[in-house]
């Protein structure tokens, strides 16, 4: 679990996007933890959001995970 | 069977829950209405309330006046947020175009769906609109709820919200429209911890999961539509507040094949109640059909004179596939060939009901148009017992997913990964076997192809040798 967060953070701090669709996340995982599953991976994103790591940003139709403190992180 | 909650259930009672007054609830008189004015000129508006219908802005203004008239200390949201809602409608009118922002941060704390975030782009024409987010609140299974639960809701809105909602969205969801940022957590705490209520599902989610009358109220159903529903809702709770999917996904549940949730055209994945054996006759009902004793339809078209029934014409006559016919007076039916049409049934209720070996079909794929146009769910399953803990259904619900979430692109959804990769790709996940059922015109849309494995000699044969026998 703990190894899956780190990748995923990297992942988030690495990128010039500030918002991701989880198969993003999942497929950047995946190459550094080729045997992750999504409902692993899934897990670990909850857990950071819960930490207020990341952040849910929803479009009404479709969510992405955001890294809290880049991007759009105020409420407006 | 009786229903038995996850957790207990609390009796809500307006008069111990509510938060308004019968004097500030009926704070205005239909004289007040009439000279209404809207603080904003809105004639596009003022039009829609014209002609026979009824409209939303006749809505709107009653609420605008009710609360210009509630005392300030009664709303935690601007009292002007009805007003500016019709203001920022004329103005899209006026445009041509939104003034809506979709999308942001906002929702409650752990969930990422039930909340979307809606801020308009006038902010200073328009000020007490300026956030103007939405809620889905999960109805209770089959919009089943009293007066009790419903002005509690309504009441809680008034409070902390706009007080206009939307009965009901088309996932099935009761919609709160319109509240501020800071409410959006005390709304959520009233209505999990008072009203024993969820948020309903948005986003990348399982969508809220709809269902019919069922056995509740229908003789029809051959499923217990309102306990999947329930229990699925439960089961699914993480992929229902948090989002992992390429996109949303809908679950709904009907009953029979008269489908009154229209889960084939909406859902992703459509549970629809059928019988396995045969439909059940009761001569005698039919006979009184034929005399007039019973009106066809339950008297549902007694409105005007269509004249003596007629068996051959309204009913036999009318069956896609010709498997009905009158035999030394008894109705026969070649129940192999049945397609579920339910018209002889919906016609003739007291003598004819679906077979008693039931269960469901499962349909998958059905979407509204975004890419690729509307497609109906497809036929995957032709029959599945129904019963508690649904363990066969979850198991067919956890090999779709898997799949999709691998396979699906952002923003696919299940029907258009279906179409991408073809129908065999889908029943190999599955694994179930190609069946006459799926097709929609037998021989002319054959999707089965051949593996090597699967033809005798394989690929190996000698296209000279073939040639030597079948010209091109």
């Amino acid at each position: 679990m703990e190894e899956i967060k780190k990748a995923i953070l990297d992942f988030a701090e690495g990128s010039k996007k500030t918002k991701f669709y989880f198969s993003d996340i999942a497929k950047a995982v995946h190459k550094i933890l080729p045997d992750a599953k999504s409902r692993e991976i899934k897990k670990a994103a909850t857990a950071l959001i819960n930490e207020e790591k990341l952040i849910y940003f929803s479009l009404g139709s479709t969510t992405m995970y955001g890294l809290k403190g880049r991007g759009i992180t105020e409420d407006h | 069977m009786a229903f038995e909650p996850k957790e207990p259930q609390k009796k809500l009672k307006y008069k111990e829950l509510r938060i308004y007054s019968d004097e500030e609830l009926n704070n205005y008189t239909e004289e007040e209405l009439k000279d209404f004015k809207c603080k904003h000129d809105i004639p596009d508006l003022d039009e829609l309330e014209k002609g026979p219908w009824p409209s939303f802005v006749a809505d709107a203004k009653r609420e605008a006046l009710h609360r210009r008239k509630l005392a300030e200390d009664r709303m935690m949201v601007g009292r002007d947020v009805v007003e500016d809602l019709m203001g920022i409608l004329q103005l899209s009118f006026d445009h041509g175009e939104t003034h809506w922002k979709h999308g942001g941060i906002v929702g409650v704390f752990g969930y990422g769906g039930g909340v979307i975030g809606r801020y308009s782009d006038v902010p200073e024409q328009f000020p007490s609109i300026v956030h103007f987010h939405t809620l889905r609140v999960n109805q209770p299974n089959s919009k089943f709820y009293n007066t009790d639960y419903l002005r509690t809701l309504c009441d809680l809105w008034e409070y902390r919200g706009s007080g206009m909602l939307n009965m009901h969205g088309s996932t099935g969801d009761i919609i709160f429209l319109g509240t501020t940022t800071e409410q959006l957590e005390p709304v959520f705490y009233e209505l999990g911890h008072v009203l024993q209520q969820d948020l309903g599902g948005s986003g990348s989610n399982l969508r809220t999961p709809s269902c019919c009358l069922g056995k509740a109220r229908c003789e029809w159903s051959c499923i217990d539509t309102q306990d999947m529903c329930y229990e699925l809702t439960h089961f699914y709770q993480d992929e229902l507040h948090r989002p992992a999917f390429p996109y949303k996904f809908k679950f709904k549940f009907d009953g029979c094949p008269n489908g009154c949730v229209a889960s084939i055209a909406r859902a992703d994945m459509s549970f629809i109640g059928t019988w396995k054996d045969n439909i059940r006759i009761d001569q005698e009902a039919v006979q009184a059909y034929i005399g007039g004793e019973l009106k066809p339809n339950a008297g549902a078209h007694s409105g005007r004179d269509w004249g003596k029934f007629d068996i051959q014409k309204e009913v036999i006559n009318l069956c896609p596939t010709k498997c009905m016919w009158m035999e030394d007076g008894k109705l026969m039916i070649d129940n192999k060939e049945c397609v579920r049409c339910m018209h002889c049934i919906n016609v003739m209720p007291r003598a004819l009901r679906p077979g008693s070996d039931t269960g469901c079909s499962i349909l998958c794929g059905g979407k509204a148009p975004i890419l690729e146009g509307a497609q109906m769910s497809m036929l995957t399953i032709p029959f599945m017992k129904c019963e508690p803990p649904y363990d066969n259904i979850k198991d067919v619900v956890d090999k779709i997913w898997d799949w999709w979430m691998e396979e699906g692109r952002n923003r696919e959804r299940l029907g258009e990964l279906i179409q991408r990769h073809g129908v065999p790709k889908f029943l190999e996940i599955l694994d179930i076997p190609p069946m006459p059922q799926m097709v929609t015109e037998p021989r002319s849309n054959p999707y089965i192809f051949w593996k090597e494995e699967d033809v005798e000699g394989g690929w190996k044969r000698s296209i000279e040798d073939y040639r030597a026998r079948h010209k091109r």
